[in-house]
């Protein structure tokens, strides 16, 4: 006996009405009616989610306290000792280093865009500050550079992520945030197959907003950042 | 310039990289890292998994015990309590989010327990215990939670066919339609998310 598609029995256990001859598999078929059974089950709790299901970070109080009673060596136990401890000691977490670990492939592209944009969007006086390989989030596949640099007074974040999608009825937005995300700043746009040249706030200080950031956001008037990012890299300190 | 704080601070962080195109990046898997880092005792493996999960932990807290106050101290009670009791905990059994969670459950017991210690006490009649009925509602509370942080896990367009599918209770043709996707990439969509989403409810639903 053929079974019917693992996509169509998904699709039945959201509700969707099932085939004929599905229907008439499934009434024989113990196997794929539990296999119905257990992702409707799935369906049945998601729908019941709420937004006050959606996950809430917790304060940061909450990490100093557990630095100070872990008695973490190395953690001062303040409200900004996890960011420097991350700036004195390099990223911390595991897929930092492996983005890292193939910096050097990502540097070597990037130096190649720089080079090539150099009589359009590059001027001769820019002073490259720090790059960085843009590591894709979640499932999605994409990946990029950014690159920080001095132009005269102005400091210039360069984002280019190719083969990046159209949004629909949405963009691409660049931010910089804190090593824990915990704080971004929107730093703006990125047009899909366009490498962006956005200048930066003046006085900002972007070691303390080393992690670029690309999400996509939708025109819904919401200024804060949709939580999907689309690719991520940490500018080395 | 606004600096705008991103209600789910970790969650954005990628979990789940693992794009055919880049396996030569993707060899690190965080949440294998934290969780093997943890059960070591490495230091920034607590960090790590506090980024990780630290949100997950604070709105069951949150959702359970209904006040900010006592959902932080409990988030923070979990993980220095896990910190502290790592010994106890073997990777080869479950994951970590899994002990996490099932950490977090006996401090919100812990806490009804003490509240209704507290009100016997002070009201000095025992008449109605009211931490009887906890537990039954934080495990729907956890199923929920749990499914809402995988939700916001999911890459996209993953995450927005799901809440179409879920929430607007649209059909994958429906949903193909307005994200202008071909039928095919929606239904195999479904099909992996859907099945994403139980194998976390079933891996890290701890039964108490």
């Amino acid at each position: 006996m053929s079974h019917p598609d693992e996509a169509d029995l998904a699709l039945i256990a959201l509700g969707e009405p099932a085939s004929a001859a599905d229907a008439a598999h499934l009434a024989a078929c113990s196997r794929c009616r539990s296999r119905v059974d257990q992702l409707g089950a799935v369906v049945s709790t998601a729908r019941t989610i709420t937004d006050e299901d959606r996950p809430v970070a917790p304060p940061a109080a909450v990490w100093e306290g557990i630095v100070a009673e872990a008695g973490l060596t190395g953690a001062q136990a303040s409200v900004t000792s996890l960011d420097q401890r991350r700036r004195r000691r390099g990223p911390v977490l595991g897929w930092l280093v492996a983005a890292a670990a193939v910096g050097v492939l990502a540097g070597a592209t990037l130096t190649t865009v720089v080079g090539g944009t150099g009589g359009t969007g590059g001027s001769d006086d820019a002073q490259l500050l720090a790059t960085a390989p843009l590591e894709p989030v979640a499932e999605s596949a994409y990946q990029g550079t950014a690159a920080v640099e001095q132009r005269g007074a102005e400091s210039v974040l360069r984002v280019s992520v190719p083969d990046l999608p159209a949004v629909e009825d949405g963009y691409y937005e660049v931010w910089m945030a804190t090593p824990d995300a915990s704080t971004m700043v929107a730093i703006g746009t990125l047009n899909p197959g366009e490498e962006a040249v956005l200048t930066l706030p003046a006085g900002m200080d972007t070691a303390a907003f080393p992690l670029v950031d690309v999400s996509v956001e939708h025109f819904d008037g919401d200024a804060g950042h949709s939580a999907v990012s689309v690719v991520r890299g940490l500018l080395p300190a | 310039m606004a600096a705008l704080a991103l209600h789910t601070g970790e969650q954005a962080l990628p979990t789940h990289a693992r794009s055919p195109l880049r396996e030569l990046s993707v060899s690190v898997d965080p949440e294998a890292a934290a969780t093997a880092g943890f059960a070591r005792g490495d230091e920034d493996a607590l960090e790590q998994s506090y980024r990780l999960w630290g949100s997950l932990v604070h709105t069951i807290a949150l959702r359970s015990v209904g006040n900010e106050a006592d959902a932080a101290d409990i988030t923070q009670a979990v993980f220095v309590s896990a910190w502290r009791g790592r010994g106890g905990f073997d990777p080869e059994r479950g994951a970590l989010p899994a002990w996490l969670i099932s950490i977090t459950r006996r401090r919100i017991a812990d806490h009804w327990e003490e509240r209704s210690r507290h009100l016997r006490r002070v009201e000095a009649v025992a008449a109605q215990s009211p931490d009887e009925p906890v537990h039954a509602p934080v495990d729907g509370i956890i199923d929920r939670v749990l499914l809402a942080d995988e939700l916001e896990r999911l890459g996209e367009p993953q995450r927005r066919i799901m809440e179409l599918a879920f929430f607007q209770d649209l059909t994958h043709t429906q949903i193909a339609s307005l994200l202008d996707l071909p039928l095919g990439t929606v239904k195999s969509h479904v099909r992996r998310s859907l099945d994403r989403l139980r194998t976390r409810l079933e891996v890290d639903r701890v039964a108490s």
